[in-house]
C-alpha cells in the first residue's frame, strides 16, 4: 500500500514540484538562476570540496543516466566478472570523491564566518538532503553490490516505467531498505531543484568549453600608466 | 434524458437483455471451478517443481489427498497468499516450514477462480498426472553452469547474470552480489540439482519474479546453473570483500584528489584571483591578501603573470582575442 504512495505517486509529485516550480522561478525571477558562487569569499577550502565533489557526482550521475537510457549497452558493459569489477571500483572512487567533497563543503560552509553571513537555510537543508542521498547510495553499492548489474533490471524497469505513465511497483517493492530510501531521496533532491541553488544544474555554461579565454584587469588600479 | 441517438430508447430492450444475460452468466462462470484450467495452471506456475502427486515428497509435500487432509478454507488461503500466512505464524504454515527446512511457498500471485481451479485439480488425485513432472530431468553442465551465473555467457532470453546480486564459493577476485543470498549451500538445501532447477522455475520471490518473469531463462539454462551450484566444490563460502573494495575505493579516490591537486597546483600562485581579492588600490597591508606579498602589478600597467613589456611576451598564452598591448 505505501509503495503505491511512495514509487509511483511520489515520483511523479516530485517531477511536478520540480518542472513547475522551476519554470515559475524562471518566470519570476530569472537571475536567481545561479550556484551563488562563493569563491571569492573563500577559495583555499572550496577547491577541495568543489572539485572532488562536482568531477565525482557528475560521473556517477552520468552513470546512472546511461543505464537508464541505454541499459542494452550498459548490461554489456558489465557483462563480464572483470569488466564489471572495473566499472564498479571506478565508481565506488568517483563516488566516495563526491562524498569527500560534499563533507569538505559542509564543513566549509559552516565553519567560515564570510561565508555563513551568505548562507541560507535552504542551503543548509540541500547540503543535508544531498549528504543523505550520496552517503546512502555509496553505501548500498557497497553492501548490496553489484548494483551496476541490478539496477538494470530492478530500478530501469521501474523507472521506465514511471517514465510511459504505467508505474510498475514490483520491480523495486522487494527491494532492501537503502536502496528504497536511495530511490525516494532521490525524488526528494528533485523536488528541491526550484527552491536552492540547485538550479544551476540546467544553468551550466556549455559554451566555456569552447570559448576563448578572457582577462580580467581591475581597471581601479590608480598606478596603472 | 439524453438525446445522444446512441442512448435512444430503441437499444433499451437490448441492453437490459445483454445487462440480464450476463449476470445471470457471472455467478456460473464464477463458481464452475475448472479442474482441467486447475490442472493447465499446476503445469504453468510449474508446481511440480516442488510439489508431486502421489510420487513422494520434494521440496514441498506430496499433494495427493490434500484435499482431503486440510479444510478446503486453509487450503484456499494457503494457495492464494502463503507469505501472509507464514506472516500471521497460522499453526500449520509454521509447521510445514519447520518440516520441508524452511523453504516458504511462493506467493504466485493468483486470482481466486484461479485458486479455486487448482483445488478443483488436486481434488482430482491429479488426474493423469502432471506433464512437467513426466518430462526426464535435464542434464546440466556445469562449466556452462558457471559462465551463465558470472555473465561471461548470456541467458538467451536477456536478464542479468546470477551474479549482479548473488554470490558463492568459487568466484574470482572480489565474487558475486550482495543483494540478494549467498547461494554457497543452496544446493543442499534444496535437494540438489534438479530441486534447485525446478525451484528456480517458480520465480520464488518478488524480486527475482519481477527480474526474470518477462525473460525466463530456458530450461538448460536453469539445469546448468544448478549444475553448477550443486558442485561440491563450492562447499567453502566466499570471504566477505566489503573491507577489499572500501580499501581500493579509499585508494582511487586519494589518487583523483592527487591528480585534481597536481593539476591545480599553481591555482593561487599566478593569474587574477589573488589580485583582485587582494583590493591593491586601498594600500591597506594587513596580511597576505592586502598587498603584502603579491599586488600582481607590473610596470606596464599588467597584472599577474604576463610580465614584460617586449614583444609577445606581454599576450597571454593560448587562444585569445585579447589585443596585443605595448
Amino acid at each position: 500500500m505505501y509503495d503505491v504512495f511512495l514509487f509511483a505517486v511520489l515520483p511523479y509529485l516530485a517531477i511536478v514540484v520540480a518542472v513547475i516550480g522551476g519554470v515559475h522561478r524562471y518566470r519570476t525571477n530569472r537571475f536567481s538562476y545561479s550556484t551563488l558562487s562563493s569563491q571569492l569569499l573563500e577559495n583555499r577550502r572550496l577547491f577541495w570540496g568543489s572539485v572532488p565533489w562536482h568531477y565525482g557526482i557528475v560521473v556517477v550521475l552520468l552513470a546512472h543516466m546511461i543505464g537508464f537510457l541505454v541499459p542494452g549497452m550498459w548490461s554489456s558493459l558489465t557483462s563480464t566478472p572483470t569488466a564489471l569489477y572495473t566499472v564498479e571500483l571506478i565508481g565506488f572512487a568517483f563516488g566516495f570523491a563526491a562524498l569527500i567533497g560534499l563533507c569538505v563543503l559542509i564543513v566549509r560552509r559552516f565553519t567560515t564566518e564570510r561565508i555563513l553571513a551568505v548562507t541560507s537555510p535552504m542551503d543548509g537543508i540541500l547540503l543535508v538532503a544531498l549528504l543523505v542521498q550520496v552517503a546512502l547510495g555509496f553505501w548500498v553499492s557497497l553492501a548490496y553490490r553489484w548494483g551496476a548489474d541490478w539496477y538494470i533490471d530492478t530500478a530501469v524497469p521501474w523507472l521506465i516505467s514511471l517514465v510511459s505513465l504505467n508505474p510498475q511497483t514490483h520491480y523495486v517493492s522487494a527491494l532492501p531498505l537503502p536502496v528504497k530510501a536511495h530511490m525516494l531521496t532521490g525524488f526528494l533532491v528533485i523536488s528541491l531543484f526550484p527552491f536552492s541553488r540547485l538550479v544551476h544544474l540546467i544553468m551550466f555554461p556549455f559554451w566555456y568549453l569552447w570559448r576563448p579565454y578572457q582577462i580580467q584587469i581591475r581597471n581601479t588600479v590608480r598606478s596603472a600608466h | 434524458m439524453s438525446k445522444k441517438p446512441l442512448a435512444s430508447w430503441r437499444f433499451m430492450p437490448v441492453v437490459a437483455l445483454a445487462t440480464t444475460a450476463i449476470w445471470a452468466a457471472l455467478p456460473t462462470v464464477a463458481n464452475a471451478a475448472d479442474a482441467a484450467a486447475g490442472k493447465k495452471l499446476f503445469d504453468d506456475k510449474t508446481c511440480s517443481a516442488c510439489h508431486s502427486i502421489g510420487g513422494g515428497d520434494l521440496v514441498g509435500p506430496d499433494l495427493k489427498d490434500v484435499t482431503k487432509k486440510r479444510p478446503a478454507e486453509w487450503l484456499h488461503e494457503w494457495i492464494s497468499k502463503p507469505d501472509a500466512m507464514i506472516a500471521k505464524k497460522d499453526p500449520v504454515a509454521v509447521e510445514l516450514l519447520g518440516k520441508y527446512n524452511g523453504m516458504e511457498m511462493p506467493n504466485l500471485g493468483l486470482s481466486t477462480a484461479e485458486v479455486d481451479n487448482i483445488i478443483a485439480f488436486l481434488e482430482t488425485g491429479g488426474g493423469g498426472g502432471s506433464s512437467a513432472a513426466a518430462a526426464p530431468a535435464l542434464k546440466g553442465d556445469a562449466e556452462k553452469g558457471k559462465d551463465l551465473f558470472t555473465g561471461n555467457d548470456r541467458f538467451a532470453n536477456g536478464g542479468p547474470p546470477c551474479m549482479a546480486c548473488h554470490s558463492t564459493g568459487g568466484l574470482g577476485a572480489f565474487g558475486g552480489g550482495a543483494l540478494a543470498p549467498d547461494l554457497t549451500t543452496v544446493a543442499k538445501r534444496l535437494g540438489g540439482a534438479s530441486g534447485l532447477s525446478s525451484w528456480l522455475a517458480g520465480l520464488p520471490t518478488p524480486t527475482m519474479k519481477a527480474v526474470w518473469t518477462k525473460q525466463p531463462p530456458t530450461p538448460q539454462e536453469r539445469a546448468d546453473v544448478a549444475a553448477f551450484l550443486a558442485q561440491e566444490g563450492l562447499a567453502v563460502r566466499s570471504a566477505s570483500a566489503i573491507w577489499q573494495l572500501a580499501g581500493l575505493t579509499g585508494l582511487g579516490a586519494v589518487i583523483l584528489l592527487l591528480i585534481a591537486g597536481f593539476r591545480w597546483r599553481n591555482r593561487l600562485k599566478f593569474g587574477v584571483r589573488r589580485p583582485m581579492m587582494a583590493t591593491p588600490t586601498t594600500g591597506r597591508s594587513t596580511g597576505p591578501y592586502h598587498g603584502g606579498w603579491f599586488t600582481g602589478m607590473y610596470s606596464d600597467g599588467w597584472i599577474g603573470r604576463f610580465k614584460g613589456t617586449d614583444g609577445n611576451s606581454n599576450r597571454p598564452r593560448g587562444r585569445t582575442n585579447a589585443p596585443r598591448r605595448h
